[in-house]
């Protein structure tokens, strides 16, 4: 009798967890696919990576933590009155969990640590620089004619440049699979240069020559927007990102600069 | 068992008239209710501009409130809910339970105290007055980065000099807790037997006093560079914008755990009176909240990982390294409701969701540790999901948990309990629904701190969802004042020891005479109460 009452306890609580089990691993499984942006330069797919690694060991964190004080919660509860056996801990234990973090910090830093080294890269001397301007409350983007990476005519001057206006937002354009190096500078207040699909974002801090560069692999339209609160219209400092092939980018400049070599002012239109 | 009878000076309390003793009270019980009292208020404040904040971005391309208002109720909401709420209601749980806890008379020093208490609300009205003058409160958002906070209107002095005085109410607080800890400890009491309330508390002023001193110099530096000329932050008069950033971090993070620890002290006094077991590994438990103490001061640039200014291995690896004694926590945790007899009354659930809740907290906060992967989440949702699952999945339920718990004590009546398990449920819901989209809108780009976003976004829905849950949440508090009132109107009826616990302020009446305890019981470990009931002693 006693046996089959037990049984049948334990039958229930092990159903209940099952089901608190299944429902936990169906959150985590839906945030790793819901939302999550979609990575277009060699870069951002590293730190996918590192996301997904780390994802995995905090599901497994979860669900076993979760999943331990939920079966305690249902297997210890009050039955009678009767003092449980008074544990006051058990230094074996103490060491084992300390041991195990200790571990999975180890294993999470060293991988985080070799992503960081593998995604900030410096740029050639041949890589085309994009100098971004951020301002209360948009963004310039200036490309130096004789800076255009691979087909860059090291004679040309003048400069191509983009600049957002509160009615338009302008639209940063960059060429596939050639490393590109961002210029990052502000003259006001700080603002942070974030494109979602990039998985990154850099702070544009006046004063600070802040740089970063990647190599973009998916062509397509993108946005980006300001991701430090910079003043009022903070939430209005949004961009375009379009990542286009070698001879559309080619052209875009020969469109922006007339044909010719003259420096050529273009505001977002 | 014997106990220890103490003597008590002729004419302790002189009669005043009740208005009168309220103001110039050096009682902790009365400056720990005043505490109480005023920070709940500001919980309320602070909540109803949560409700705005989530009213204007239910929907996208919203006009509810401007963009201008926007950056001030964010601003305010954030200030009042840390400043003025969750950092002072753990002063006002400490100013009532630390020296009942520790069999002491009162506070080491009962005027400091009183002048502690006295500096929050002068600080909150002045910051909300910013709401009143020329171009409205602060809004720069509780960190307040320069030079943006340099060149805004005068409701962002306001706002520096609130956040000082309150700097000073927690640095002279933090010095009288300690003294108190270190000197006014009953016979017998060795800092090892010490209730784990206090443990925490007593960290947390060590963080306190040596971390508040440090912003107080940043506000100071800031309110020179608005006001008199000064570069400190400027880069065009030769300062450093990084600077502010650094020493304001170099406090707020450390403030972190001054708004968690006494949290989860509070929930390491529930769970053992509920599990009816002691705390498994006193002694781990305490090393392990030093050490989240100490690693505190070593992590402040994890929130600078973007700035390209500071060196992101080390910071990386120490804001990874607190996660191992913050897991030593979780799991003795568990292991004080492992093999225990588990009730569940209000205070218990409200700590178990704590536990269940700060884990998640706990667990996405070491996606930021990942440096790349924080390229990508700094400034978005995902860090707002966070520090929601920190300070309200964590601290919020452990403040209801002590209220639920120390109420008996402090009121001498009970919450309903129907009532009690109607909040915890619905407040369980709307924050799961308020906070788990927002880790999802933070992967999807959104940043934080912004008053709008477009229809082309995609973020509606989770937005609306998240503005559902914040409505569920204040819903929730529905029937915790409906169980505060109708406490009130109940007379007083509790025993000394409602819940079978095992710390000295229940052994004294509820509430506790002016003088605390008539006598003491011997104290031989941390659990005294369950001592003396296994000796068959007691009132």
């Amino acid at each position: 009798m006693a046996v089959t009452g037990m049984r049948r306890h334990v039958r229930r609580s092990l159903l209940l967890l099952t089901v608190a089990l299944f429902a936990l691993a169906s959150i985590g499984v839906a945030s790793a696919q819901v939302g999550t942006p979609k990575p277009i330069t060699d870069e951002a797919k590293k730190i996918e990576d590192l996301w997904i690694f780390t994802l995995l060991i905090a599901a497994v964190v979860f669900v076993a933590v979760e999943g331990a004080l939920i079966y305690a919660l249902i297997r210890f509860r009050k039955r009678n009155d009767e003092l449980p056996v008074q544990t006051h801990g058990s230094t074996v234990l103490e060491f084992v969990w300390t041991g195990i973090p200790v571990l999975i910090v180890i294993a999470l830093f060293t991988y985080s640590f070799i992503v960081l080294r593998d995604v900030e890269n410096t740029a050639a001397a041949e890589d085309m620089t994009i100098e971004v301007q951020g301002f209360q409350y948009q963004w310039q983007f200036t490309y130096q004619l004789n800076d255009l990476g691979v087909n860059a005519d090291p004679a040309a001057s003048g400069e191509i440049s983009v600049i957002g206006t509160a009615a338009e937002e302008p639209t940063l354009v960059i060429p596939i699979d050639e490393p590109i190096e961002f210029r990052l500078l502000s003259n006001d207040v700080i603002h942070s240069f974030y494109i979602r699909d990039f998985l990154y974002k850099l702070d544009v801090v006046p004063g600070r020559d802040n740089r970063f560069v990647i190599t973009a692999r998916e062509t397509g339209d993108y946005f980006g927007q300001c991701a430090e609160l910079c003043g009022l219209n903070h939430a209005l400092m949004r961009f375009k990102l379009k990542v286009v092939t070698r001879d559309e980018f080619d052209l875009w400049v020969a469109e922006q600069t007339g044909g010719n070599g003259e420096s050529a002012v273009r505001r977002a239109d | 068992m014997t106990s220890i009878v103490i003597p008590r000076p002729e004419g302790y309390a002189r009669p005043r008239s009740a208005l009168l003793d309220w103001l110039t009270t050096v009682d902790h019980k009365k400056l720990g209710i005043l505490y109480l009292y005023s920070t709940m208020f500001f919980f309320g404040v602070g909540g109803i501009l949560a409700l705005l904040v989530r009213t204007q971005l239910a929907v996208a391309d919203n006009s509810f409130v401007g963009n201008d208002a926007y950056n001030q109720i964010f601003t305010m909401h954030a200030s009042a809910m840390l400043f003025l709420f969750i950092i002072p209601v753990w002063a006002g749980f400490g100013n009532y339970v630390v020296p009942l806890q520790i069999g002491a008379a009162d506070m080491a020093f009962p005027r400091i105290n009183a002048l502690s208490f006295w500096l929050v609300p002068p600080a909150g009205i002045l910051m909300f007055s910013g709401f009143l003058v020329d171009g409205g409160a602060a809004q720069a958002g509780w960190t307040a980065y320069s030079p943006l906070a340099r060149g805004l209107g005068p409701g962002m002095d306001l706002w520096i000099i609130a956040v000082i005085l309150l700097g000073v109410s927690s640095t002279i607080g933090a010095a009288n807790f300690m003294v108190t800890m270190f000197r006014l400890r009953a016979p017998g009491m060795t800092m090892f037997r010490m209730p784990i309330f206090c443990w925490t508390m007593l960290v947390t002023s060590v963080l306190q006093l040596l971390a508040t001193p440090v912003l107080a110099s940043a506000l100071a530096m800031l309110y020179i560079d608005r006001n008199f000329g000064g570069a400190f932050f400027d880069p065009n008069g030769g300062g450093n914008a990084i600077l502010w950033q650094n020493i304001f971090w170099f406090y707020s993070h450390p403030a972190v755990y001054i708004m968690i620890l006494p949290g989860m002290g509070i929930i390491s006094e529930v769970l053992p009176v509920f599990s009816r077991k002691p705390l498994f590994g006193y002694k781990a438990f305490v090393f392990a909240t030093m050490g989240i103490g100490g690693l505190g001061f070593s992590v402040w640039a994890h929130h600078m990982f973007t700035t390209g200014a500071v060196l992101k291995p080390w910071f990386g690896f120490m804001t990874f390294m607190i996660g191992v004694p913050t897991g030593v926590k979780m799991f003795n945790w568990l292991g004080t409701m492992w093999r225990g007899s588990i009730s569940f009354e209000a205070p218990m659930l409200f700590a178990l969701g704590f536990l269940s809740m700060f884990l998640i907290g706990g667990i996405n906060g070491t996606f930021s540790a990942a440096v790349p992967v924080d390229f990508a989440l700094h400034d978005t949702y995902f860090v707002v999901a966070h520090i929601h699952y920190v300070l309200f999945g964590g601290s919020v339920f452990a403040v209801f948990a002590g209220l639920y718990y120390w109420f008996p004590k402090i009121w001498g009546r009970r919450l309903n309990e129907k009532l009690g398990q109607a909040q915890f449920w619905l407040m369980f819901i709307g924050f799961n629904l308020a906070f788990f989209p927002m880790h999802l809108l933070g992967l999807d780009g959104m940043p934080r701190r912004i008053a709008t976003y477009s229809n082309e976004s995609g973020w509606e829905a989770l937005n609306m969802a998240s503005t559902v849950g914040a409505f569920l949440i204040a819903t929730s508090m529905i029937p915790f004042i409906v169980a505060v009132i109708a406490a009130f109107m109940r007379p007083k009826d509790q025993p000394n020891d409602p819940w079978n616990a095992n710390t000295l302020e229940w052994w004294t009446t509820s509430p506790p005479p002016v003088h605390n305890f008539d006598d003491l019981p011997e104290v031989h470990s941390e659990r005294p109460l369950f001592d003396a009931r296994q000796s068959g002693a007691g009132h």
